[in-house]
This record gives structure tokens, C-alpha cells and sequence, in this order.
């Protein structure tokens, strides 16, 4: 190409240098000169990074008498004695109902055998205390209709129903990680059979249902009468010294009675009423906290009312958290608007709240919860909204660190920059008020004992729970 | 194309180049002061060691005094554009084995004159007056913490340039006064931010910006005339007056979502430009051989109390400058005329500048080469100049950049307002 008009030369010449100087700009290489120029830079002229990590924090644990047990999966059955809770124990209720259709048994050459319940406990499935005990599980009938007492919307751990004399139990050891082959776990009791209980019952009660089974009773062929002539079952860890265990049983459990068909050959054969009413089963939990530390809980005075509050000092320093038993920790920072007023304060960049447990109360038979929730909450002292952590936005489980080794490593650890964010700049009069909760997640909150007990302020710097809030400072403010 | 479109052009050009002028290299000094000042006027005596007080020129914008443009030859419009390219070594203790080098590119200026009337030069153009270009990275500990969970990265680019519009008659064919007078702006910028030392998340940036303006008047004398036969003789002066550039502090902080938390606007102060002084001498021989000589003294030491500039630990001190350069004129008789077709140019300079540091005052000293060649078929001229420079030293802890400039300056002249009367 050739361009004869001396400006237009120019111009396209100039278009040509342009270009080439932006594309060229960009290869700028950076020298290495360490810190060279810090000694010349002014004091205190632009943002810097504090951290208050001795701000108060009021631990506290609420007490809600009774929780919502029902239809969980799981029949919690057992005991233990925590040096911290107490005396723990745990019973299950639940029903059974008749098959839909029955045999047809010829009394005059059919014969009855035994009657027994069949539990399963699977892999997977909670358990809680010393693994390698034996627990005593006996089994009752209720001597009353499983029905809810007026006014009241579900079954919850502190309903007690009366139950008859004890048609049978066992003593059996749940082996709940048993290695197996490839690496894999198994649960595996001391019976024999993999990962069944048997329990044998009361030979009159097994008499009784057959002769109604062969008599083509209404008794069992509806399950309303059923429900009303049988009730339902307990299953319950035995008297005695604990055996410092609870195991969760699946609620698919089978009550079987056994006879034998003869003819030509004799033939084992039974009779399966199975787990029924989901919703209607529910553990009973029951606590001793004589000469326990949480001795000094302080416990509902009134039907309704807020959760009532406990000072850690009263109950051994520290807070509690276990849903099971209605318990759960309440923090409160009552000056945590004074670094809102810190001179140098411009604003939040986070904020992180590390919880440690008591130093030595926990081990790996009272395990810690792996996941212990955060909510909000206020004056009422119920849970809140989860507190969403500041990046994710998600719900916060603590991201549990377990260290057995070093056990003080042991940490719970939540971002609550959103929560002291809010705290700075919250007016209210009820703002000391205004906190935080730790709760054991769902679904493990009706389901599992695992329990926090965390260190008040009250233990060393190390051990205790702190928060330790980040923000950025410029000093003086020009 | 019509001269207005020219004329539109040559403006988005420069305001183009303002935003390129802002790049450069490293310059660990240029945190300091003002910035790092650019000694350099990028045109025909750059490859002078950039002497140029008393020279004179009929088709090249000599900027080093305002009154050489009344110079320039009658009716002859003329711009000049530049780019230099610099590659930067850098040696003393601060400077680790990682990176011991820096390159770049840059646009630098852009200037216009025509020679308004038969004794009268203009020129209009924009000019860089100093540069910040340097960012460094130092640990921090968290105030409350002894775990350096952080990491303060500053940086600092910027830069003041001039607007100028510069103003030359001659009187008695012997004598030229001109008055350069510049509007002095820009910005000195420096930023802190806080980052992770995981990942480089910011967690705080603070910018600290200083907004400069106001006049800078710069005047110039020359006295040229012959003596004998063969040599032609230019002296040159050149008078800064003071200036009192408005300073206008912004601070402004970031969170880590670049938020502002805080916005300061600090009361206005003043920042000084001193008196600058400087003498030039140039003697010809023969129409082809050019001796020349500057010396400059910018008394800062006289605005020293006045100012505050940003940082601490450097002291303000006044600087002076000295340069010598040689130059062989190819020229040819066209037409009853005599048209240069090549020059060629060498020059030394030695300055102290207006920084002290550590207890040293920084020097700069370094040797030019410049080629130049007039193109007789088109209006542009080319110039590449190359410059070797040694600025600081490596005593005291300093640092000490041996630095090497390739500049290339376009030049592009046509005479206008001709009124179909012949260019004579």
C-alpha cells in the first residue's frame, strides 16, 4: 500500500506508533528491591489491622424440660453416668401392630413355641458411652393407651407412661465399628447374629396372641382394636449401676412368634407384628444431676416461660450443650459496642468466635458432637436463624478440629462477623441480651447424647471460649 | 483531510496520552518528593544530554527554552510525539537476587508550534513534570497479634505533567524572549493495602491521593547572532519563578469488598515549586558542527520550609544540573536552499538531585547518542536517541539504577496558512 497524501502518512504513522506503544506497555517487568521504601513511608497515615481478642462473653445454658423425641429412627435405649450431666437414662416406646393377613393354624396339629422381639441396631446408627459394656435391655408392655394427654402436639422426652411387669430381657454387648473386610465397619453384637438383639418374652403373652390369631380374633386382625387391647411396647436399659452406654436401635424392630406347623415334616414358622406408628414412638429421657456440676441448673418455674438462663459460675463454669436433654449455650457479649467507640474504629473485618471444651471433658467414649450449630437469639433465649458464616453465607457446623493427642487443639471455630456487625451498631435496650446459641444440629438433636461442655472465661486464655474481632483502624482519622 | 480533523485528532491524542504518561519504570525514589523528576525534554537536543538553553532550530520544538520558538521557520507548523523505551538495572542491598531488573515503555509527550508571525512562535503541548511508579511489599503484624497474618502492599503511581502554552518574539534579529506558561497537574497516589499472606485477599486499602494544580511560568532569553565567517553563536537563559501548586489531600479506605468506609477530604495546602535558574551556550561552525552547554540550579532548598510532602526520612535539597553535547549536521543545497538531511549527536550530563537520602544527596549522570534523519519526501523527520545513565548509588543502603533510555521522537512539519503563495 501506498499513500502519497503527506497528512494522511502521518496520521496512519501515528495510529501505527500508538498501537504498538499500548501493546508494548504492557510488558513492564517488576524488580525484586525487598522492602526498600518502608523507612520512608509517613506513621499512621492509612489503615491498619487490630485484633481485640478480650472481649467479656456471658456463657450461659438454657434448660428446656423436655424435647421433642418422636419419630426419630432411632429407639435410644440405655444408661450412663456422666461426670458432668450426671445420671443419663433413655427408654423407648413404641408400637407394633398385627400382620394384614394371618395364618391359618390348625390347633390340633400346629404348636406354639416362643414369642420374642427382634432389634436391630445398623451401622451408622448413634450410639453414645462405653462401647465395650454390657447394657441390660428390658422389655414391657404399656399398661395404658399410647395416646396424647390434652393440649399437647407430639411426644416429648418427658412423658412417662406407666408399664406392666417385665416380659423379658438380655444382656448384650453393640459393638458399633466392628472392621470388617474391604475396609468397611459393621455393627456386630455379642449374640451372634450380626447386628440383631433378641429378646425372648413371656411365653403367656405369646400364648395369648396365638390362641387370637388362631381364633381369627378382632383383636388382631384390626389394628385400632389392637392398638387398644395391646398398647405397645417399652424397651428400657435394666436397673443397676449404668452400664454407661446408650445405643440407638432402629425402630424397625419385630415382635415374632415362633410355632411350629406339622404335618409330614415339622416347619418352623412365626407370625412378624412389626414396628407401627412411626410418629408415635418416642424416647423417655430421665437425668440424675445429684452432686454434679449442672447440679445448680436452674429449671422452669412456670408452664410457659422462657427458657430459663444459668451462669456458667453456677453450674462448674462452664455452658452445656445437649439437645437431648434440653440443653443448649447462650452467649452474650455485653461490651462488645465498645469497640464501635475505640478511637481508632472505622470498621469490621471479621470476627471469629472459638469455642474449647472443658479440658478433659471429653474423650473418645463422651464424644464431642461434630456438629454443633449457631443461631441467634435475644432476650426469649429460643434459637434464632442459623448465623450464616461471612463468605459461604451458609449455616455454620463449627468445623470441629479434635485433637486427642493434644486435646487443648480442640476447637469449635464460627465466623460471626455478620453477628457483631450487627451488635455494634445495635440500639436496642435489649441488646445485651441479644446473642448467640449453641445447638446440636437436626438431625442429630434428638437423636444423639454426644455433649458440649464449654469453658467459660473463667479458664486460661487457651482454653477458654473467645472471641476475637478484627477490625480496621485508622489513627488519627485524617 | 482538513486541518480541523487534524486538529481533532492531535486532541484525542493527547488526552490519550495522558493516561499512558502515567506508566513507567520501578522507580524506588519516586515514592518521595514530588515524584522523579523527568529531566528529559524528548526532542532534538535529547540526544545532547538534553543541552539545549541556547539552541535554535527552524523546524524542531526546542521546549528547553520558550524562547526558541520564535525560531522556527515562517508559516512552518511542527509537532513532535515521543516513546521511550527503558530498561533499568538495579544494584545495592536492598535489591534481592529475584529481580534485579525492570522494563517498560512509555509515551512521554506531545507537542505542537507553528510560527504564528514573521517574529512570532507558539507552541502548545503537554508535558511530564515527575512520575511515581513503585510498589513494594513489607510483612505486618496485626496490632494485638505477633502472628504476621498480613502483608502491606504499597504502591505508589502518579504523576504531574504540564499543559503549556509557550510564547516567543524576536526583536532586532539578535535577541528572543519567550514566556512558557504552564498549567502544572496531576496526582501523587499512594496505596496501602492490607492483603493475606494465604491468598492475597485484600482485607483494607487505604489511598492516600494528593491532587496538584496551578501556573508554572517558565521565561526565556536568547541572544544569537555570528561572528566571523563561519560560526554562529546562541545564549541562552531560562528563569522558573516559584510556584505554589494547590495540594488537595483525599484519604480514602476500603474494606475488603472495596467498600468505602472512609472518605477524608483534608484541607488544601500547597506544595512549592522553586525558582529554577538556568544558562545555556551553543556555537556553530560552518553550519555543521554544534557545541553546546547547560547548567541549572532549582533552588528547593528556598521552598524547603514551605512544603510537606508525603513520607519521611528524605530531606528536599536544591538540585543543579550541568550537560554538555557535540552535534554533525548533514545538510544539502535543493533549490537554492539548504535542507539538513541527518544530524548526528553525542552529549555527557552530570545532576544532583533534589532528593537526599540516607544522608546522600541522589546523583544522576550518564552519556546521550542520538541519530537523526529528515525524510525529503515526506514532512516527518525521525530522531532515536540512546541514553546510558547511572542514577543513585548503592552506599548507605541505597539503591543505585543503571538505567538505558531508547527514545524515538517523531516529528512531523508542513507549512500552513500559505494562501497559495510559495514557501520561500
Amino acid at each position: 500500500m501506498t499513500i502519497h497524501n503527506p497528512t494522511k502518512k502521518l496520521l496512519f504513522f501515528l495510529s501505527f506508533f500508538l498501537t504498538a506503544l499500548f501493546i508494548l506497555s504492557a510488558c513492564q517487568k517488576q524488580p525484586a528491591l525487598g522492602d526498600f521504601g518502608n523507612s520512608y513511608i509517613d506513621d499512621n497515615k492509612s489503615a491498619q489491622i487490630v485484633v481485640v481478642d478480650t472481649a467479656t462473653i456471658d456463657v450461659s445454658t438454657t434448660f428446656v424440660d423436655s424435647v421433642s423425641t418422636a419419630g426419630t429412627g432411632y429407639l435410644m435405649v440405655g444408661s450412663y453416668n456422666d461426670d458432668w450431666l450426671g445420671k443419663v437414662t433413655s427408654r423407648s416406646f413404641f408400637q407394633v401392630a398385627p400382620p394384614p393377613s394371618l395364618p391359618a393354624i390348625d390347633p390340633r396339629i400346629d404348636t406354639y413355641d416362643s414369642i420374642g422381639m427382634i432389634f436391630f441396631f445398623r451401622p451408622g446408627s448413634p450410639y453414645y458411652g462405653d462401647t465395650t459394656q454390657y447394657q441390660t435391655y428390658v422389655v414391657n408392655q404399656v399398661d395404658t393407651l399410647m395416646e396424647l394427654p390434652p393440649f399437647n402436639n407430639g411426644w416429648f422426652s418427658s412423658y412417662l407412661l406407666p408399664t406392666g411387669p417385665d416380659l423379658g430381657s438380655t444382656s448384650v454387648r453393640i459393638e458399633p465399628n466392628r472392621p470388617v473386610s474391604n475396609g468397611t465397619i459393621a455393627s456386630n453384637t455379642s449374640q451372634g447374629t450380626g447386628d440383631t438383639v433378641r429378646i425372648r418374652l413371656d411365653d403367656q403373652l405369646g400364648q395369648t396372641i396365638y390362641n387370637m390369631v388362631y381364633n381369627k380374633s378382632d383383636t388382631v386382625k384390626n389394628s385400632t382394636k389392637w392398638l387398644r387391647w395391646f398398647h405397645g411396647l417399652s424397651l428400657s436399659p435394666g436397673a443397676g449401676a449404668p452400664a454407661n452406654i446408650i445405643n440407638g436401635i432402629k425402630d424397625s424392630c419385630i415382635m415374632r412368634i415362633y410355632y411350629r406347623e406339622n404335618a409330614l415334616f415339622s416347619t418352623e414358622k412365626f407370625i412378624d407384628f412389626e414396628f407401627t406408628n412411626k410418629n408415635v414412638q418416642y424416647n423417655y429421657v430421665t437425668t440424675d444431676r445429684t452432686g454434679k456440676p449442672i447440679a445448680g441448673l436452674n429449671r422452669p418455674t412456670q408452664t410457659v416461660q422462657p427458657p430459663p438462663l444459668t451462669p456458667s459460675a453456677q453450674i462448674g463454669h462452664a455452658g452445656y450443650v445437649q439437645s437431648m436433654e434440653g440443653l443448649n449455650v447462650k452467649l452474650t457479649f455485653p461490651y462488645l459496642n465498645a469497640i464501635a467507640l475505640r478511637r481508632d474504629f472505622i470498621g469490621l473485618l471479621r470476627a471469629q468466635l472459638i469455642v474449647r471444651p472443658v479440658p478433659g471433658s471429653f474423650s473418645q467414649i463422651w464424644r464431642l458432637p461434630p456438629q454443633v450449630g449457631i443461631f441467634t437469639t435475644d432476650q426469649h433465649n429460643q434459637l434464632g436463624a442459623p448465623l450464616p458464616s461471612l463468605g459461604s453465607g451458609g449455616a455454620q457446623t463449627g468445623s470441629l478440629i479434635q485433637d486427642y493427642f493434644n486435646p487443648l487443639n480442640t476447637v469449635y471455630t464460627y465466623d460471626v462477623t455478620n453477628f457483631v456487625a450487627s451488635q455494634l451498631i445495635n440500639p436496642s435496650p435489649a441488646a445485651r441480651q441479644t446473642g448467640l446459641m449453641l445447638a446440636i444440629l437436626p438431625p442429630a438433636e434428638n437423636s444423639a447424647f454426644n455433649r458440649l461442655i464449654a469453658a467459660d472465661q473463667s479458664y486460661p486464655v487457651t482454653q477458654r471460649i473467645t472471641l476475637t474481632v478484627y477490625y480496621i483502624s485508622l489513627f488519627p482519622h485524617n | 483531510m482538513n486541518q480541523s480533523k487534524i486538529i481533532c485528532f492531535l486532541t484525542l491524542l493527547s488526552v490519550t496520552s495522558l493516561g499512558v504518561m502515567a506508566q513507567n519504570n520501578f522507580q524506588p525514589y519516586s515514592q518521595m518528593g514530588i515524584g522523579q523528576l523527568d529531566e528529559g525534554y524528548y526532542n532534538r537536543t535529547s540526544g545532547l544530554g538534553e543541552t539545549g538553553i541556547g539552541y535554535r532550530s527552524n523546524r524542531f520544538l526546542i521546549t528547553n527554552n520558550p524562547a526558541s520558538f520564535s525560531g522556527l521557520a515562517n508559516q512552518y507548523f511542527t509537532m513532535e510525539t515521543a516513546i521511550r523505551g527503558t530498561f533499568i538495572s538495579y544494584s545495592g542491598t536492598p535489591v534481592q537476587p529475584a529481580g534485579t531488573q525492570s522494563a517498560d515503555i512509555t509515551f512521554r509527550k506531545l507537542v505542537m508550534g507553528i510560527k504564528a508571525a514573521k517574529h512570532w512562535g507558539t507552541s502548545i503541548g503537554l508535558v511530564p513534570v515527575s512520575t511515581e511508579n513503585y510498589e513494594f511489599n513489607v510483612p505486618y503484624f496485626i496490632q494485638g497479634s505477633n502472628q504476621a497474618v498480613s502483608n502491606h502492599f504499597y504502591s505508589y503511581h502518579g504523576s504531574v505533567n504540564k499543559a503549556f502554552w509557550a510564547n516567543s518574539y524576536e526583536f532586532f534579529h539578535h535577541l528572543s524572549l519567550g514566556v512558557d506558561a504552564g498549567y502544572v497537574f496531576g496526582d501523587l497516589n499512594q496505596k496501602d493495602i492490607l492483603q493475606s499472606t494465604a491468598n492475597g485477599a485484600s482485607f483494607t486499602s487505604t489511598s492516600n491521593d494528593i491532587y496538584l494544580q496551578n501556573l508554572y511560568l517558565t521565561y526565556g532569553l536568547q541572544l544569537y547572532g555570528r561572528i566571523g565567517k563561519h560560526l554562529e553563536y546562541v545564549i541562552g537563559g531560562v528563569y522558573s519563578q516559584k510556584s505554589a501548586l494547590l495540594a488537595s489531600p483525599n484519604k480514602q479506605v476500603l474494606n475488603p469488598d472495596s467498600v468505602t468506609i472512609q472518605n477524608f477530604q483534608n484541607p488544601d495546602h500547597y506544595l512549592y515549586l522553586p525558582n529554577s535558574y538556568g544558562g545555556g551556550l551553543s556555537i556553530t561552525y560552518n553550519q555543521k558542527y554544534t557545541w553546546l552547554a547547560d547548567y541549572r540550579y532549582s533552588d528547593w532548598n528556598g521552598v524547603q520550609a514551605l512544603n510537606s510532602y508525603p513520607g519521611q526520612d528524605y530531606a528536599i535539597v536544591s538540585s543543579e544540573r550541568a550537560s554538555m553535547g557535540f552535534e554533525v549536521s548533514k545538510k544539502k543545497n535543493l533549490y537554492n536552499s539548504t535542507v539538513e538531511l541527518s544530524y548526528f549527536q553525542s552529549g555527557v550530563y552530570y545532576s544532583n538531585s533534589y532528593l537526599a537520602v540516607n544522608g546522600r544527596q541522589l546523583r544522576d549522570m550518564g552519556v546521550s547518542l542520538g541519530i537523526g534523519v529528515n525524510s525529503l519526501k515526506s514532512p516527518l523527520a525521525y530522531n532515536i536517541v540512546f541514553q546510558y545513565g547511572i542514577r543513585g548509588t548503592t552506599d548507605n543502603n541505597l539503591i543505585r539504577e543503571n538505567y538505558m533510555n531508547l527514545s524515538f521522537i517523531l516529528n512531523f512539519g508542513a507549512v500552513w496558512f500559505t494562501k497559495g503563495r510559495k514557501f520561500d
